[in-house]
């Protein structure tokens, strides 16, 4: 028949031996294999609301209970006001939009959906912190890998930034703030980010937390663009006759106009 | 320096500023426990974010016309859940689920819209099967 058994054999073997090295150095030298777009786990989310809330300050925590009275009266506070990103650690505690998670040598990247300018940066160059970090919403991020995992480090987040359990229920951390994340698979497609917030302002203590995201490789999810004051704006056209945006105003409470 | 005109329009503008400002929201404002379907056509779809509206002509007794703003979730997670901005076009005829606004009104959170042939969209957060 002319089959040649031998030559099969070879084949093969050099088939699997291509693979396994793209495979690796796919895998970024060794390091665990966190691309793709991640989906959190909304339901978990829910869970730990009232598994494991902050441990608030006393003083912080009627303002906490004004607010879930809020959202259970159905007046929910906009956590997410001004269409300003969820900043951290909001991003990674309460989001309901997927984000993709790049590695390229020297650092992480996390970039987010649905809200604008949602993206994070986890130098993994060996830098520390400046000295005098520019306070910002997502804060300065550094991280090293410890064998399967990412460790990250957060300090210089803007004080305006929520420490919030879902998207009616927080407030600012009021300055001070720093976070600390293992991040890592628990599962082939399942990422776990273990969380400690250390925010003196208004918890008690270290709170210790873990979310859950989850990457569906068989449906190629792509991250959209997601500029969150476009639901502010309908399509129009200028005096000139060019394509723009127009003003179409909201609801107090963050819906759509309604129609009438 | 400001001025104190400009103060104050800075002051009002701080007033009435929030009352227009865009955001991604809870869905406490709706009942989600009692889904509620409306029979319409499709007016309007703004296929943005953070959340997805639909303006929905519905008939009411006497044969006039009401119109009903339906908001969804993202484009992100409608496309997750199969949809595309096609999915629900204007014009088109079909029930819409949605919960309605606690606070009442014309409007609600769509859920699931079923056309007349059988075919229906809804969406999840979380991916299912």
């Amino acid at each position: 028949m002319g089959c040649k058994p031998g030559f099969s054999f070879v084949f093969v073997l050099l088939a699997l031996t291509c693979f396994y090295f793209n495979f690796t150095i796919s895998y970024a030298q060794g390091l665990p294999d966190f691309a793709g777009v991640w989906v959190p786990d909304v339901r978990d989310q829910v869970r730990q609301e009232s598994a494991n809330p902050p441990p608030w300050t006393p003083s912080v925590l009627p303002q906490i209970q004004h607010l879930a009275a809020e959202e259970r009266a159905g007046r929910p506070f906009l956590v997410l006001d001004h269409c300003l990103p969820y900043g951290m650690p909001s991003w990674m505690l309460m989001t309901h939009s997927a984000f993709e998670f790049l590695q390229t040598p020297g650092r992480v990247t996390l970039l987010g959906e649905g809200d604008g300018n949602r993206m994070r940066r986890i130098y993994t160059d060996g830098r520390g912190h400046p000295e005098d970090v520019d306070p910002s919403l997502h804060g300065h991020s550094i991280g090293r890998w410890e064998g399967d995992a990412l460790v990250v480090d957060t300090v210089g987040v803007a004080p305006q930034s929520y420490i919030a359990i879902n998207e009616a229920v927080g407030i600012p951390n009021d300055g001070g703030m720093r976070i600390s994340e293992r991040i890592h698979l628990v599962a082939p497609n399942t990422l776990a980010d273990d969380l400690t917030i250390v925010a003196p302002k208004v918890l008690s203590g270290p709170w210790k937390t873990t979310r859950l995201f989850r990457r569906y490789p068989e449906r190629h999810y792509e991250i959209v663009e997601g500029e969150c004051v476009q639901e502010d704006l309908a399509e129009g056209m200028d005096a000139y006759g060019n394509a723009i945006f127009v003003p179409h105003p909201q609801n107090p409470n963050g819906t759509a106009q309604l129609a009438h | 320096m400001i001025s104190s005109v400009r103060r104050k329009l800075l002051a009002l503008a701080g007033v009435v500023l929030p009352l227009a400002a865009s955001a991604h929201h809870s869905t406490a404002n709706y009942d989600m426990e009692h889904l509620v379907p409306l029979e319409g056509t499709v007016r309007t779809v703004s296929w943005t974010n953070p959340h997805i509206t639909f303006v929905i002509a519905a008939a009411k007794v006497g044969g006039e016309e009401e119109l009903w703003t339906f908001e969804a979730s993202s484009p992100g997670v409608l496309g997750r859940s199969g949809w595309t901005k096609q999915s629900v076009r204007p014009g088109d005829q079909a029930v819409f689920y949605y919960a309605p606004l606690r606070a009442g009104g014309h409007g609600g959170l769509l859920s699931k819209v079923a056309f007349p042939d059988g075919r229906t969209v809804s969406y999840s957060l979380t991916p299912v099967d």
